[in-house]
């Protein structure tokens, strides 16, 4: 891991921000103020120049000035049109840009978010249930859950009666599966630590390696 | 104050050092656990051994570094496998703050196997707004990316010659931390019927079951487990399989205390009913 | 209010582009070739219409001054029991509307929420504290604290403090909003709108001063973390239910009748689908496939 003075000062400096941000776990104190602040910055800085040279420089500049592609002023116009949002007296101009963005975007994504979410889900839940195995006992699981939680989500019938016990069942399903998110999402930061261990771990056998 | 009641004001800084002290002792003091392979991270192991050499296969680096603990194994694996194959890789990388990170463990896993930019691998890089990207793509690659990362034109690399759109790779491999995984589903696989198998960070991994018991992704990886299993599978246990050891103590700490807050619970709201009779 | 002129152009522009789109999209007989019609997608297109046709004939029902009846959401009962106690004891309520912009819908159904909370804090005359993320929901905020204060008949009890913009970063406005928990200890937390990562920090933070917590987000990633450290949450679509219920739009209103009624009629079309497939008929099922 730290094989020059150059990776031993980027490793160091790395290890340095590791402990920052765990000092928070015992109190919120000026270290990890830093080191949050250095994140934000870089991220929001890496973000800006990428933005830049792969966002508005090959998108914009290189097709007007380098090919003469002059249509492309068109959509360079709405892009600016955008920026007049922060103005009070022509934030109107911004609608323009936004009405045409919002087309674009909810007829490309509602049809496939219907065609993904909705038909294919619906069909893949259409199951055979019978309990000559397992199989088509969980798949039984499977529709009831689906079909509890609907009607959980159903907001035109008060929830009373054989409906009532309905949704109970639906609000039993929706829990189990937040608790497996939740224990995934434990999975997950759990991970997160272990890296950071691992990293600082191998950061001191180096660094005691080359002092040594 | 009872024993119980003790427990349920627990500081939490305490749950904080129980929990460091789980993860350090494995890691200074490592052990091996069996590691069991599911149907769905088989499924991905299978798609990359059956690729033929020469064949290629888009794989997608689509996280930033906050999410490289638990998908780096996954992309490492995945990588080694396909050169070691003679694959190769047209690959992306659509976060925002990924590009330069994808493009080292490109550099790094290249030089191990020998590989040549454009001839046996592409990096595409970053270019925003990652849906367009991908519903562009479908058409051709070259609308959303006319040169590569480091700027040569696509048309003037070996590797892309004939290379027009997904129907042109065997298929998508995308390994990501957010909301470019419902896009690969939605434009990827429901417009233009790509297959797509994906690694996801553990946060993600339940949500996306529904789509592979759908037939929409055709393979999962969930987190570290899933990276583990990968390794198992292609024979190079690495950071995860390492992790999994680590893994397992921090689980069963973590369920103590859960066990143990319940109870706490249960119990003093006991007191409390038997304190109002 | 007359709208003005050029808003016809608006709309003009917007469906257009929405046309555009729906054209766009309707290509390819093969995936990557274009075409006027894709045959293989008319399931898609049968349920998008019915579907819009479902939410544009209860809309003009809701306009129309029809009432569409919407059950009572449990988690409203739950806000006024939180503002009785927040009386009782004397002390402020804190509501906390998310992170997310006014471009984002939970945002825009916490607001409608605050606008209620707000009336029924200005008749108990406890002060409501209403820390915000973006610089453009603090006017929008505001305007709806105002509104409800002169509602209740009480607009000179409103107070501009307190409704204040603390940062637009993430973790820096958590630590904001957990420094007023622990300083000021609100009897009454609500948490509604849309929350990333530090929507445990905050939920824990008022769990631990003994405030009663109400959330509500559609993030389905924080719900955990809502049901576990707050006594009522509000659950995915039941934050947009409860705006519509408390605000009686029409668009809302009616929004919410449409997707009611295309959950009935996917209900109805699931049992009948497994009833086939059970039987072995499976005809029914590929119809649904998208070839």
């Amino acid at each position: 891991m730290v094989t020059d003075l150059n990776s031993a000062i980027w490793n160091t400096l790395a290890a340095f921000l590791t402990f920052c941000i765990f000092s928070f776990l015992y109190k919120d104190n000026p270290f990890y103020k830093i080191a949050e602040h250095i994140v934000v910055g870089v991220s929001a800085g890496y973000f800006a120049v990428l933005l830049y040279w792969d966002g508005l420089v090959p998108k914009l500049w290189d097709p007007i000035v380098k090919q003469g592609k002059w249509y492309y002023l068109i959509p360079g116009l709405l892009g600016v049109m955008m920026l007049t949002r922060f103005s009070k007296r022509l934030s109107w101009i911004s609608r323009f840009s936004i009405s045409f963005y919002m087309g674009i975007a909810t007829g490309v994504a509602v049809p496939l978010y219907i065609q993904n979410y909705v038909i294919r889900q619906l069909s893949s839940t259409m199951l055979p249930v019978h309990f000559k195995n397992p199989t088509g006992f969980f798949n039984l699981l499977i529709v009831i859950g689906v079909l509890c939680a609907l009607i959980y989500f159903f907001f035109s019938k008060e929830h009373k009666g054989a409906m009532g016990s309905a949704a109970k069942v639906g609000i039993w399903t929706l829990m189990i599966g937040f608790g497996a998110g939740f224990g995934l999402t434990v999975m997950g930061r759990v991970s997160l630590l272990i890296d950071r261990v691992i990293f600082l771990k191998n950061y001191f056998t180096s660094i005691f390696g080359h002092i040594l | 104050m009872s024993f119980y009641e003790k427990l349920m004001k627990l500081d939490r800084r305490w749950i904080y050092l129980t929990v460091a002290i789980a993860v350090v002792i494995p890691v200074l003091v490592p052990f091996k656990v069996p590691v069991y392979v599911t149907p769905e991270a088989k499924a991905v192991y299978d798609f990359v051994e059956n690729t033929k050499s020469g064949e290629i296969i888009f794989l997608a680096i689509d996280y930033d570094p906050n999410a490289m603990a638990e998908l780096q194994p996954m992309a490492r694996a995945i990588m080694r496998q396909a050169f070691s194959k003679n694959v190769k890789l047209l690959i992306s990388a659509l976060s925002q703050n990924g590009p330069g990170m994808a493009e080292q463990l490109i550099s790094q896993i290249s030089k191990e196997y020998n590989k040549k930019n454009g001839v046996d691998y592409v990096y595409l890089g970053y270019k925003p707004y990652f849906g367009i990207v991908i519903l562009a793509m479908g058409q051709n690659f070259r609308i959303p990316f006319p040169a590569d990362y480091y700027g040569t034109p696509l048309d003037s690399l070996p590797m892309m010659d004939g290379v027009r759109n997904y129907d042109d790779v065997k298929g998508i491999i995308s390994i990501v931390g957010g909301n470019i995984a419902e896009a690969w589903i939605n434009y990827a696989n429901g417009r233009y019927k790509a297959k797509v198998f994906m690694g996801v960070t553990g946060v993600m991994t339940a949500d996306y079951y529904p789509f592979l018991q759908s037939g929409q992704l055709s393979g999962l990886l969930g987190g570290l487990k899933g990276a583990s299993e990968y390794e198992r599978l292609a024979k190079q246990e690495g950071v995860a399989t390492e992790g999994m050891s680590i893994q397992t103590i921090a689980h069963i700490v973590v369920i103590g205390f859960i066990v143990l807050g319940n109870v706490g619970f249960f119990m003093s709201k006991r007191k409390k009913s038997k304190e109002n009779i | 209010m007359r709208r003005p002129p050029f808003f016809k152009f608006f709309y003009l522009f917007f469906s257009s582009a929405l046309l555009f789109s729906f054209y766009s999209l309707a290509q390819a007989q093969e995936p990557s070739s274009p075409a006027w019609f894709d045959k293989n997608r008319v399931n898609v297109l049968l349920v998008l219409v019915l579907f819009f046709a479902f939410v544009l004939y209860f809309i003009n029902r809701a306009q129309k001054g029809k009432s569409l009846f919407v059950r009572r959401i449990p988690g409203l009962d739950a806000i006024e029991e939180a503002v009785g106690r927040a009386t009782e004891m004397g002390k402020p309520i804190l509501y906390i509307s998310g992170i997310e912009d006014m471009d984002n819908l939970q945002t825009v159904a916490s607001m409608i929420i605050l606008g209620n909370v707000a009336e029924m804090v200005a008749a108990y005359e406890v002060p409501l504290l209403v820390p915000v993320c973006q610089p453009f929901v603090v006017t929008v905020a505001e305007e709806s604290v105002k509104q409800g204060y002169a509602k209740a008949g009480k607009p000179e009890a409103y107070n501009p403090n307190n409704v204040r913009f603390l940062t637009s970063e993430q973790f820096a406005y958590a630590s904001g909003v957990n420094g007023i928990m622990l300083r000021e200890k609100p009897a009454a937390n609500f948490m509604f709108g849309s929350f990333y990562a530090e929507s445990l920090l905050m939920a824990e933070t008022g769990l631990s001063t003994g405030a009663i917590q109400v959330a509500g987000t559609a993030n389905i990633h924080q719900l955990p973390f809502f049901v576990v450290a707050c006594d009522f949450t509000l659950i995915g679509e039941e934050l947009f239910a409860a705006s519509a219920y408390l605000s009686k739009e029409p668009k809302l209103l009616g929004s919410l009748k449409g997707s009611d009624l295309a959950k009935l009629l996917i209900m109805i079309i699931l049992i009948l689908g497994v009833i086939l497939e059970t039987t072995g008929v499976t005809k029914f099922t590929s119809w649904f496939f998208v070839q």
